[in-house]
């Protein structure tokens, strides 16, 4: 290991490291403006510019492209450097504008404390700046080009890290401007990162334009929960109310990046319809009161009918606090067993999927990023789990291949195979992978391959797969027994139940093999790792629920941050059964739909307001810290005071001067906290075992937590997953039936995620309307053909009792038999009663193609 | 085609040469076309088809010869006589010629508009990469195989490892023409020995510099001496992919070589197995799209691939880590035009001409203030004053030599007390110049030496790829204190500035360009100091080129 000095003081690096980065570990912070770790040395700047003055280098070198080696004397103070650093400033600050009074960035600008720093004050330049044309970038990013000292983090973000082109350097000279060929929307759903990674304000947040002063905001570390990967945010909040998102870098999870969706998703927590306040019978009641009736009510109808009458739903949205909350309430109370899923296909794939996770085989998402091959099954990385596919273009930028197994039409920033085959394909493809990996010698692999290619074309033939998915199958295997670090993707979305475990097996094969790599789950929600621990009887669902309610044997349902009447698959039965209840509590901070309906309503807190835990996909316990108070943004309060002060609309925004509006002590509590005082009013104190410390609960509730101390986490948070899984799926017999005949007059419907729009929590953001576009489905062309469809048609899928009308996208790159719906917030997909999951030809029309239906259908 | 057919190929070609009577060639190079050549030619032809002479007299298109600015020029070559040339040709004067050659036995040139050949002008020259230009028709394989063209490669791929063609160009002492002179035979080695799936040989033909136009000529002129040698490089360092990067303002010479590239793998001189050996090399062409800065090698590189043309640092170099990763030679397009006659006559035949340390000819396009200008091959250590004095006839209108300007805006000027210096790569880089790709500007006492600075560092500024700070906003402030010291509006210490950021733009700039951008200035500086104190202190241009009186200023 190299070791130099640098300012007197000596260091040892790893080989590969740069002088740079020596530095930063001593805590010397070199000046930089285009270094950024995570994209590597450019040496546009010529910031880090520091003297070596022993070694293999000698002179005023750039520090961000030497590597450190043995035996250099830096110094990063010498007066000949220092009086470069000037210059390059002075160079930088030819054209800057100086408009930091009004520039966003101002506060937290790195181009500010670099000039004040360097000592760059004096201007001897006395020529005019070259200004430039800001151009529009969509409703999330604001452009000030004026201001930019072309470091090139922004273009080499862009292009090279997460592999998109619609934004980079045109022009050259001192002309160099950084943006698109023209106006337009950016096309990566990584765009926010423009606005952490820019050392001045070119890029700026537009969503949090103008609205904070950086000195101002009340900052903490949080989490990311718009899916289930848990990204490392932080949360920067001013007058009770979230306006920014920042990225944090995180050493398991996110290198510091964010995707749109997590960053500008936050908007559900001020929305201006959030409920916040107790209701009961849609009247506003003080919480006390509120909660002191709801127990009454409960109480009643265990009075009745049993303590089992009484359901309670749970969601993955929920912290864990909430969740063990919500299963100690409900056991100490002897209800029902409580439901974590709405949805409860979806909850017996979450339950197998956390089964197979050990801690061996789970990787992070930041180990993704060291992988050399990646086989991606039933998972859309961009519209799933965003970030995900920024992980796996960091692999694929080092060389490894890319191998996507999904019916739907994938796009990837990134080259990669696409095996287009329908859902229950993909589970006879995995058993005959499964069957070849295990009869392979993979730890010496045979060089040409004969055998393993051999053994699954039988295989295949076996089971009727068209040539060219075969051809790519193999190519599949010939990757993956010739890798060193696999890993396998798993989605839950569009995948059967089996195929976790598949996944799991192949990916343990591979691992015992080669030692190396894993498997990486994705879960449909932010906490549905700990709902699936919590959720301790595997027989029971939702589903059961709705049928107690049904046949009356359930008549109270507490709901808790759930919305089943978004999520639960056949709309018109739960909405009919919502009807039978006799008492429905409901306990959110959305202003839902389930909301609505609820006989009693109890306000909660957002994570911003009290912080919470989550596990994400791969068990890693996490947590996010509070940011602001609990209240009414004052802004809102302000505004809504001058309204009815005034009758008219605003008018006295500023300076924000109301602080509350509602009824004294009235405020949301987190959902815990709530559920807490309900156990208070259902359970007399002497016989029950509630404890205040959420975390004494579910010590209790869950076995893996039992031995931690329930403080103080790790920075990457606490891997909770067992050493071991329990053991490995026997291999089952192939499913030899043929693929769908092309006969058979109907398709399989698909209900899938969007990035934007499909999103539960980041749809009431008003700013993702401009992002979600258009309801649509796609289709693959052999079946538009069939169906005499066009891409572009308006169309109407009428199943039942309900049906929907979106445009129609034809798509070559997705399987056949197969229509691939967004849930999108703007279309009633539940009413098409999912359960089936099968849509007849005779069931989709064309509406027209008239323009005029077509915005009507806007 | 193998290498007797070759030979046969030549043979016919020079056969069916000789029973012409007598042959014009015209030059079709970018200068004379411009002046008219492409009239001149239709003219000629159309003389001997009134005439009915097509059988016994021959008009053809041929490469540069030299004098440009006396365009548009025909080489006259009667059946056994000597051959004359002619300048400024127009229709009519094309019609008088073919008259005096049209009978037998033409033994008298016309006098009118003849360039003598014992003019100094081609006395001092030695043509070896040009031998073909202006001989040779760039359209017609067979008339270069009849010249010799790839007789060099069937040789070596017959006689010759890979080893020995380096060893020869080792032996020839031959530099990099593309300015920076590093040896070319080093470069080849240390290449062959890289490891690599593939391997990529790239001729640099993206020449930039003002003034410049030897590649142009010599892939206009006679491509396939191009093609050749990128050949026998491919086959020195194991390389079966070349690619040919053509300056984005070059289309004639972009469409040469793409013609000659299709007529050489037709008749399996390129592609694969070359003259029926096992020899596999594959050559396209790429065009830039007018970034000066694409010559540099690491922005060529990412042009041709594709990408945003800009340097990244070196290391790695291309050797080790070049197009897609795969090591790769780029040499520039003169030095492939050396090569084919080193394999032929030997390395050290070539090591014959030159100084120790620069062997071999250089070619330099001669212009400014001269009375010849053009393209001139001229053995290196040959003295400023040959060139601009005997070769360039000297200055017109009874002027004085004042600078001469080498290197581009990466070199410098050197002044009338350095006449003597011989033309190598060290003794102009002691003079503060280099001696780059070949362009030759020669100034007599009526240019202002800051102006030719500020023009210069114009250009830098313009031609700035922009990616680091010292080269997109140091040239920016240079050439604001250069306006101001043309303007007259400039103090004492603005000189001091500009000083203090030519030597930081030299030290930290990212590539070449940047670095060697203050040269111009610097090299005047030291040289015509006085001019630039005349224009602070006395607020008067001794040239009388500036305005001082402040009123161009914004």
């Amino acid at each position: 290991m190299p070791k130099l000095t640098i300012d007197d003081l000596e260091i040892e690096v790893p080989p590969g490291t740069k002088v740079i980065d020596a530095a930063e570990q001593l805590g010397i912070m070199i000046p930089r403006f285009c270094y950024l770790k995570e994209l590597g040395p450019a040496g546009a700047c010529r910031m880090c510019a520091v003297k070596f003055l022993q070694g293999p280098f000698k002179g005023v070198q750039m520090s961000c492209m030497v590597d450190a080696q043995d035996g250099m004397v830096v110094s990063t103070n010498d007066p000949e450097a220092v009086a470069f650093r000037k210059q390059v400033i002075e160079w930088l600050m030819l054209n800057h504008p100086h408009d930091c009074p009004v520039c966003d960035e101002g506060g937290q600008c790195l181009l500010q404390d670099e000039t004040v720093s360097g000592g760059h004050g004096l201007r001897r330049y006395l020529g005019r700046k070259r200004t430039y044309r800001d151009q529009y970038l969509g409703p999330f990013i604001a452009h000030e080009m004026n201001r930019c000292i072309h470091c090139y983090r922004c273009s080499r973000f862009y292009q090279e890290y997460a592999g998109y082109r619609d934004l980079g350097p045109l022009q050259i000279a001192d002309r160099v401007y950084f943006g698109r060929f023209k106006d337009g929307p950016l096309e990566s759903p990584f765009s926010g990162n423009l606005v952490d990674i820019c050392p001045t304000g070119v890029y700026t947040d537009k969503t949090a334009r103008f609205r904070v002063r950086h000195w101002d905001l009340e900052r903490a570390p949080s989490l990311c929960i718009h899916c289930s990967l848990g990204c490392h945010t932080v949360a920067n909040a001013r007058y009770r109310e979230v306006v920014r998102i920042e990225g944090r870098s995180s050493g398991k999870v996110n290198a510091g990046f964010l995707c749109d969706r997590g960053r500008f998703g936050f908007g559900y927590a001020a929305h201006p319809e959030r409920p916040r306040n107790a209701k009961i019978a849609a009247q506003n009641v003080p919480m006390s009161a509120a909660v002191r009736e709801a127990g009454r009510r409960l109480l009643e109808i265990r009075e009745s009918s049993g303590a089992e009458a009484i359901a309670v739903l749970g969601s993955g949205r929920s912290c864990l606090e909430t969740l063990g909350m919500v299963q100690h309430l409900s056991r100490v109370g002897k209800w029902t067993a409580p439901d974590f899923f709405e949805n409860p296909q979806m909850e017996r794939k979450v339950k197998a999927i956390v089964s197979q996770l050990d801690a061996r085989l789970a990787v992070s998402l930041r180990d993704v990023e060291k992988a050399d091959c990646i086989l991606a099954i039933g998972v859309d990385p961009v519209n799933e789990a965003p970030m995900l596919a920024l992980a796996m273009r960091q692999a694929f930028r080092k060389d490894a291949k890319v191998v996507v197994v999904d019916p739907r039409p994938i796009f990837l920033p990134m080259r990669f195979e696409h095996l287009a085959v329908s859902s229950a394909r993909i589970e006879t493809l995995l058993q005959v992978l499964l069957q070849v990996l295990r009869q392979t010698d993979l730890a010496a692999p045979p060089a040409p391959l004969p055998q393993p290619i051999q053994l699954s074309e039988g295989l295949l033939s076996e089971v009727a797969f068209d040539s060219s998915v075969q051809a790519q199958f193999h190519a599949l295997v010939e990757t993956l027994v010739g890798s060193r670090n696999p890993v396998i993707l798993c989605g839950s979305g569009v995948v059967g139940e089996s195929v976790s475990s598949l996944a799991a097996d192949c990916a343990e094969v591979l691992q015992n093999a080669k030692g190396k790599g894993g498997i990486f789950y994705v879960l449909p929600s932010a906490n549905a790792f700990g709902a699936a621990l919590l959720a301790s009887s595997p027989e029971h669902s939702f589903l059961d629920t709705v049928e107690g309610i049904e046949n009356g044997t359930i008549q109270a349902l507490v709901v808790v941050e759930s919305d089943p009447l978004r999520h639960f698959p056949d709309g018109p039965r739960l909405q009919a059964a919502l009807t039978k209840l006799q008492f429905l509590l409901v306990l959110d901070y959305l202003p839902s739909e389930t909301v609505r309906r609820a006989d009693i309503f109890l306000p909660t807190c957002t994570l911003f307001e009290v912080g919470g835990s989550f596990i994400n996909q791969q068990g890693r316990l996490q947590a996010a810290e509070k940011v602001h108070a609990v209240g009414t943004p004052i802004h809102q309060a302000t505004d809504e005071a001058m309204r009815s002060a005034r009758g008219e609309e605003g008018g006295g925004k500023h300076p924000p001067r109301m602080y509350d509006l509602g009824i004294p002590g009235g405020e949301p509590k987190a959902a815990w906290e709530v559920l807490d005082a309900l156990m208070e009013a259902l359970v007399p104190v002497a016989e029950g075992t509630w404890r205040e410390d959420p975390w004494e609960v579910l010590k209790q509730e869950i076995p893996l937590l039992a031995s931690w101390n329930g403080r103080g986490y790790p920075a990457d948070g606490l891997h909770v997953v067992p050493e071991k899984r329990p053991g490995a799926a026997v291999a089952l017999p192939l499913e030899t039936e043929a693929h769908t005949s092309p006969s058979e007059a109907s398709l399989q419907l698909l209900l899938v995620d969007w990035t934007f729009g499909t999103e539960e929590l980041s749809q009431y953001a008003a700013v993702m309307r401009q992002v979600e576009g258009e309801p649509f489905l796609c289709m693959h062309p052999q079946d538009a053909e069939r169906c005499g469809l066009a891409h572009g048609d308006a169309l109407e899928v009428r199943l039942e009792e309900g049906s929907i009308r979106a445009s129609l996208k034809v798509r070559e790159n997705m399987a056949c038999g197969v229509m691939v719906l967004p849930r999108h917030g703007r279309i009633q997909w539940q009413e098409l009663r999912n359960l089936s999951g099968r849509v007849p030809f005779e069931c989709i029309q064309k509406i027209s193609t008239d323009t005029q239906v077509i915005e009507d259908l806007r | 085609m193998n290498r007797v057919e070759l030979q046969a190929m030549a043979e016919t070609e020079r056969n069916r040469q000789k029973a012409f009577q007598c042959r014009f060639l015209c030059c079709v190079g970018t200068p004379c076309l411009s002046a008219g050549g492409g009239v001149v030619q239709e003219a000629l032809k159309q003389a001997i088809a009134v005439q009915g002479l097509d059988a016994t007299v021959e008009v053809v298109g041929a490469g540069c010869m030299g004098p440009c600015s006396r365009g548009p020029l025909v080489r006259v070559l009667p059946a056994g006589g000597e051959e004359a040339i002619y300048e400024h040709m127009t229709p009519e004067k094309a019609g008088a010629l073919v008259e005096a050659f049209a009978g037998p036995g033409c033994s008298s040139f016309p006098e009118e508009s003849r360039i003598s050949s014992d003019s100094p002008f081609f006395g001092k020259q030695v043509k070896i990469v040009l031998s073909g230009s202006g001989r040779v028709d760039p359209d017609r394989l067979e008339s270069c195989v009849a010249e010799g063209a790839y007789t060099a490669l069937a040789h070596a791929l017959r006689e010759m490892t890979p080893e020995e063609v380096c060893q020869e160009v080792v032996r020839s002492g031959l530099r990099g023409r593309g300015g920076a002179g590093y040896p070319t035979g080093v470069k080849w080695n240390l290449m062959r020995k890289a490891q690599g799936e593939r391997k990529i040989v790239v001729a640099n033909g993206d020449e930039g510099d003002p003034g410049a136009y030897m590649d142009r000529t010599l892939m206009e002129s006679d491509p396939h001496r191009v093609l050749e040698g990128m050949a026998l490089a491919a086959y020195a360092v194991g390389a079966d992919q070349g690619y040919v990067y053509v300056r984005g303002e070059y289309p004639l010479a972009a469409q040469r070589i793409q013609r000659a590239i299709q007529a050489a793998e037709r008749q399996g001189l390129l592609g694969n197995r070359i003259l029926e050996s096992r020899f596999n090399f594959r050559v396209d062409v790429r065009m830039g799209a007018g970034a000066f800065v694409c010559g540099e090698e690491t922005a060529l590189m990412a042009s041709i691939m594709g990408r945003r043309g800009q340097p990244v640092p070196r290391p790695p170099y291309p050797a080790q880590r070049g197009l897609w990763g795969l090591p790769t030679l780029i040499n520039n397009v003169e030095t492939f035009g050396n090569i084919a006659p080193i394999i032929q006559h030997g390395g050290e035949w070539y090591a014959g001409y030159g100084t120790e340390k620069s062997r071999g000819t250089k070619v330099f396009a001669l212009a400014g203030k001269v009375s010849w200008t053009g393209l001139i091959e001229v053995p290196l250590g040959i003295t400023l004053r040959e060139i601009v004095f005997d070769i360039g006839g000297g200055i017109p209108g009874g002027r004085s030599f004042k600078a001469a300007q080498t290197g581009g805006p990466s070199g410098g000027c050197i002044p009338a007390a350095h006449l003597d210096t011989p033309m190598d790569y060290e003794s102009l880089q002691e003079l503060g110049s280099i001696m780059g790709s070949g362009g030759l500007i020669v100034m007599d006492d009526r240019s202002c030496m800051p102006d030719v600075a500020k023009f210069f560092m114009e250009f830098c500024m313009d031609e700035s790829c922009g990616k680091c700070a010292p080269c997109r906003g140091g040239t920016v402030q240079m050439v604001r204190l250069l306006q101001r010291i043309t303007d007259g509006g400039a103090a004492p210490e603005d000189l001091e500035q500009l000083k203090e950021l030519c030597l930081l733009l030299k030290e930290t700039s990212l590539c070449g360009l940047g670095q060697t951008a203050p040269n111009p200035v610097l090299s005047t500086l030291r040289h015509f100091r006085e001019e630039y104190d005349a224009h602070i202190r006395e607020g008067r241009c001794p040239a009388g080129v500036c305005d001082l009186s402040g009123n161009s200023m914004e």
